[in-house]
């Protein structure tokens, strides 16, 4: 148990440098892009004064490395600034939007598992057989499809000609579960069909190794019946690739998100990301990248946990 | 930001094309329906008289209907709801419907109309007086009255985070003669200034709410006296309006509220109105008309715009320095074949910056410069560059953009001009090309402002962030200057003839088309007008039961 606390105490202590790492990456990067916020600013009718006035009034004007200081330290007191294209409170831009990436992207993940893991699990036990073919072609397909086309497809016929789900928009999970649900469930699909090909791939590769090891032969030596030594033996071995891959899906949902949320006209975290990033809106790309990264990490934690739990031997 | 879904065919180009024709044919039919004959006014008198008789029927039908509300999908988060300090064309989508401004505009022809002044006149070229209504109140309560007038105009001029001192710069002071009446001093003639008060710089804001607000910012919590009271503004999502009980203009507003979604991806806010979860959708692009027209339920519109599609030259640098040169760029091009793919036939071809509806506008600046490669080529060898000649442009880099630079380019490389282009985000475009001097044309659109004089001295003017090459040709500055000086309208329009004929002898533009402004809205939708502007009056609409 010790070494459990010990991982996540390790673990807790490098978010800090990932945390400063990241943003001050993200924070370079948008001031590497050539175009000046104080352009966005000035708006549509700037004249050469405005802009030099405006620079001066966000402080644009001062070192790259004073701009950061100046962000973290207020990050650190937990003020993450305010929009410089709205002025709306970053931290409350994040907190209205955030809750809707949330849902679409638990919502895919639990698609991808209940569907991808039955896939792969179904294609390993039936190597070469049709099913088998017809799982790891489906699984090529769903790879190769486009997610944001994907979404127009399903938009036209389950909402525009079917009228089933609504075409645009979400709904607060808090308010009204069901209907969040309902307005989730086709982006959630439409994100989920990449994650359910990978899953549905990697889980069938892995299983397929484990049910030609020397040992699950032995096992069937030993006259253990087929359904107890999948559950006991194989799907246990392959359980920490399931969560792994589960957990580096989670990354890939969050990334995903950026282009189903603009499709759908969700105000998600994506989109808002997405937004800011073109019009050089620092303080909310920052706030959100900081977010993202404590998720990711905290999520990938929680994996190793589960992890440990299930093969001791990764805790060490 | 202006990623654009953009698919085309020719075949698919002349059915648009056809159907603006139609739709322009239908507007014709529909102006032509106030002119009546003597059958036309005894129906009429008729129908009127069984009308009072039977008022449930007849024109009862016709008749706002009361309630609602319109639920307005629209691109563009807006930058702030003071219009001091927003910053793009767009916010006035909202703007227009919490605040008032001294003088309105018919949407149409921008022609001036009464507005919070019910009239205003010049007692001499650089003073103009404005006579208020009366009985106006801010949302807040209270009244808007000739000390409103002189704190906004004084605001917008001086304070530091205004976006409309520019536009103001020609007024020296504002005098307040009595509750009812200001008396504007300018700094010199301008004849433009009550076009200026019809835009931001004439929305009145309440100054109760600057005074009472943390360090006078309404970014976020505008009180106007107009239609609509801000209810709630959700960042990039959305923005909640409320109908106005004590709205000045008694009758109006016929809904009880508008609610703006803010839906960044241009197809998406056209299926939300096909999908009927949106009534209307605005600011959308020539691509989209085509798409909405294949759905029966819905109507969609192109009509004029006041944004040309245009390359900024910078004329002090080599090989634009030249006259010739540029003049064989304009020559250069087909601009029948650029709007057809570019704006799927929909914009207007044009050498001239201004739309043909424009009052300003001479319709024969359109066409100073036709297609003629051969002329082209002759102007260019004459230039000394027979064996062709290379361009350093920046453009944009979105999809629909470079399609039609790659049409531009293609044009321009058969008769020799070699377009080295470098494609940029529009905002890093304006910081490479205006602030960095970098490249020697720009292609992009160009925001127009509300009165011609304005735009004029926005592209050429000397100090211009548009004009890269910091310096004006002589003789400009007379005729943009007798632009301002001219009182009425006719002089002015032949003021800006001239001013016109100057830019096109001297190829200061290069100017492909105009484009148009696209809308798609349900049939429920009563009473929306498209405006040349691009930004719509929604304080107007009512919803059909």
């Amino acid at each position: 148990m010790h070494r459990l606390l010990a991982l996540i105490g390790r673990r807790l202590w490098q978010l800090l440098p990932i945390i400063v790492f990241a943003t001050f990456v993200v924070f370079s990067l948008l001031q590497l892009v050539p175009g000046d916020p104080a352009v966005t600013l000035a708006g549509d009718y700037a004249s050469k004064e405005r802009i030099e006035e405006i620079r001066h009034l966000y402080g644009l004007d001062q070192p790259l490395l004073v701009q950061y200081g100046v962000w973290l330290l207020h990050a650190v007191q937990g003020d993450l600034g305010r929009s410089l294209l709205s002025s709306a409170p970053v931290v409350d831009l994040i907190a209205q939007r955030l809750p809707n990436t949330i849902v679409i992207s638990t919502y895919a993940l639990i698609l991808a598992a209940a569907v991808g893991i039955p896939l792969g699990v179904l294609a390993a036990t039936r190597t070469g057989s049709r099913i088998d073919g017809l799982v790891t072609s489906i699984a090529s397909l769903g790879v190769a499809l486009p997610s944001f086309w994907l979404a127009i497809i399903l938009v036209i016929f389950f909402s525009l000609t079917w009228h089933w789900f609504p075409a645009t928009g979400a709904s607060s999970f808090m308010a009204d579960p069901l209907r969040a649900l309902w307005h989730a469930t086709l982006p959630a699909v439409a994100l989920s069909v990449g994650v359910i090909a990978e899953l549905a791939r990697q889980v069938r590769s892995a299983l397929i190794e484990v049910l030609n090891s020397q040992y699950y032969r032995t096992l069937r030596a030993k006259g253990l019946g087929p359904g107890a030594m999948l559950w006991k033996h194989g799907l246990r071995n392959v359980s920490v690739t399931m969560l792994t891959l589960l957990g580096l899906q989670v990354n890939r949902l969050f990334s995903g998100a950026v282009v189903i949320e603009a499709v759908f006209a969700i105000p998600g975290a994506g989109s808002l990301v997405a937004y800011s990033a073109i019009n050089k809106d620092f303080p909310v790309v920052q706030g959100v990248v900081l977010v993202l990264v404590v998720i990711v990490i905290l999520v990938n934690l929680a994996v190793d946990i589960l992890n440990a739990l299930l093969d001791p031997r990764a805790a060490a | 930001m202006r990623r654009r879904l953009f698919y085309l065919s020719s075949k698919r180009a002349r059915i648009a094309a056809s159907i603006y024709e139609r739709s322009e044919r239908e507007d014709e039919m529909a102006d032509s329906k106030f002119t009546m004959d003597r059958r036309d006014v005894m129906k009429a008198t008729a129908a009127a008289a069984g009308a009072l008789l039977m008022p449930e029927m007849g024109w009862a039908q016709a008749a706002p209907r009361k309630g609602g509300t319109l639920r307005v999908a629209m691109p563009y988060n807006p930058g702030a709801i003071d219009p001091m300090t927003g910053r793009n064309l767009t916010d006035l989508n909202t703007l227009y419907v919490v605040f008032d401004a001294l003088i309105d505009f018919d949407p149409r022809t921008l022609e001036l109309k009464p507005g919070l002044a019910k009239s205003w006149k010049f007692t001499d070229p650089k003073t103009l007086v404005l006579d208020l209504v009366e009985g106006a109140k801010f949302h807040d309560g209270t009244p808007f009255n000739g000390e409103a007038v002189k704190f906004n105009l004084e605001r917008y001029k001086t304070s530091p985070r205004s976006n409309v001192k520019s536009d103001l710069a020609t007024l020296e002071s504002v005098e307040v003669n009595s509750p009812t009446q200001v008396t504007l001093k300018l700094n010199r003639p301008n004849a433009g200034m009550p076009t200026i008060l019809t835009n931001r710089a004439g929305l009145m804001v309440s100054p109760k709410s600057i005074q009472d607000a943390k360090d006078g910012n309404i970014d976020r919590a505008p009180v106007g006296t107009g239609p609509f009271k801000f209810v709630s503004w959700q960042d990039n999502d959305n923005l909640q309006v409320a109908r106005n009980p004590d709205y000045w203009q008694k009758g109006l507003p016929h809904l009880d509220a508008i609610s703006f979604k803010i839906i960044n991806e241009l197809p998406t806010a056209v299926r939300a109105v096909v999908a009927g979860e949106a009534d209307l959708a605005i600011n959308l692009q020539p691509a989209q008309k085509p798409i909405a027209d294949r759905s029966k339920n819905v109507i969609a519109t192109a009509s004029p715009s006041l944004v040309p599609f245009l390359a900024f030259m910078n004329y002090s640098k080599p090989p634009l320095d030249d006259v010739r040169v540029r003049q064989a760029l304009n020559y250069a091009v087909n601009r029948d074949e650029i709007n057809k793919i570019a704006a799927v036939g929909l914009g207007q071809p044009s050498s001239a910056i201004l739309p043909k509806e424009h009052w300003a506008c001479d319709a024969a600046t359109q066409n100073y410069y036709t297609y003629d490669p051969e002329k082209a080529k002759k102007l260019l060898a004459e230039a000394g560059h027979a064996n062709g000649v290379e361009i350093e442009t920046i453009g944009w880099a979105d999809q629909l953009a470079m399609q039609r630079q790659e049409v531009i380019i293609s044009q321009l490389a058969k008769v020799g001009i070699r377009v080295k282009l470098t494609p940029m985000s529009p905002a890093q475009g304006v910081q490479s090309y205006m602030v960095e001097k970098k490249g020697a044309m720009f292609i992009s659109p160009s925001s127009a402002y509300p009165d011609p004089s304005q735009f004029y001295e926005s592209l050429f003017g000397k100090t211009a962030l548009r004009n890269a090459s910091g310096m004006e040709l002589p003789g400009f500055r007379e005729l943009l200057d007798a632009t301002m000086e001219a009182q009425e309208q006719g002089a002015r329009k032949q003021a800006f003839v001239k001013l016109q004929k100057f830019v096109n002898e001297n190829a200061l533009a290069f100017v492909h088309y105009i484009s148009p402004s696209v809308s798609v809205r349900s049939q429920k939708v009563q009473n929306h007008q498209d405006s040349l502007i691009s930004v719509p009056k929604l304080g107007g609409i009512w919803l059909q039961a």
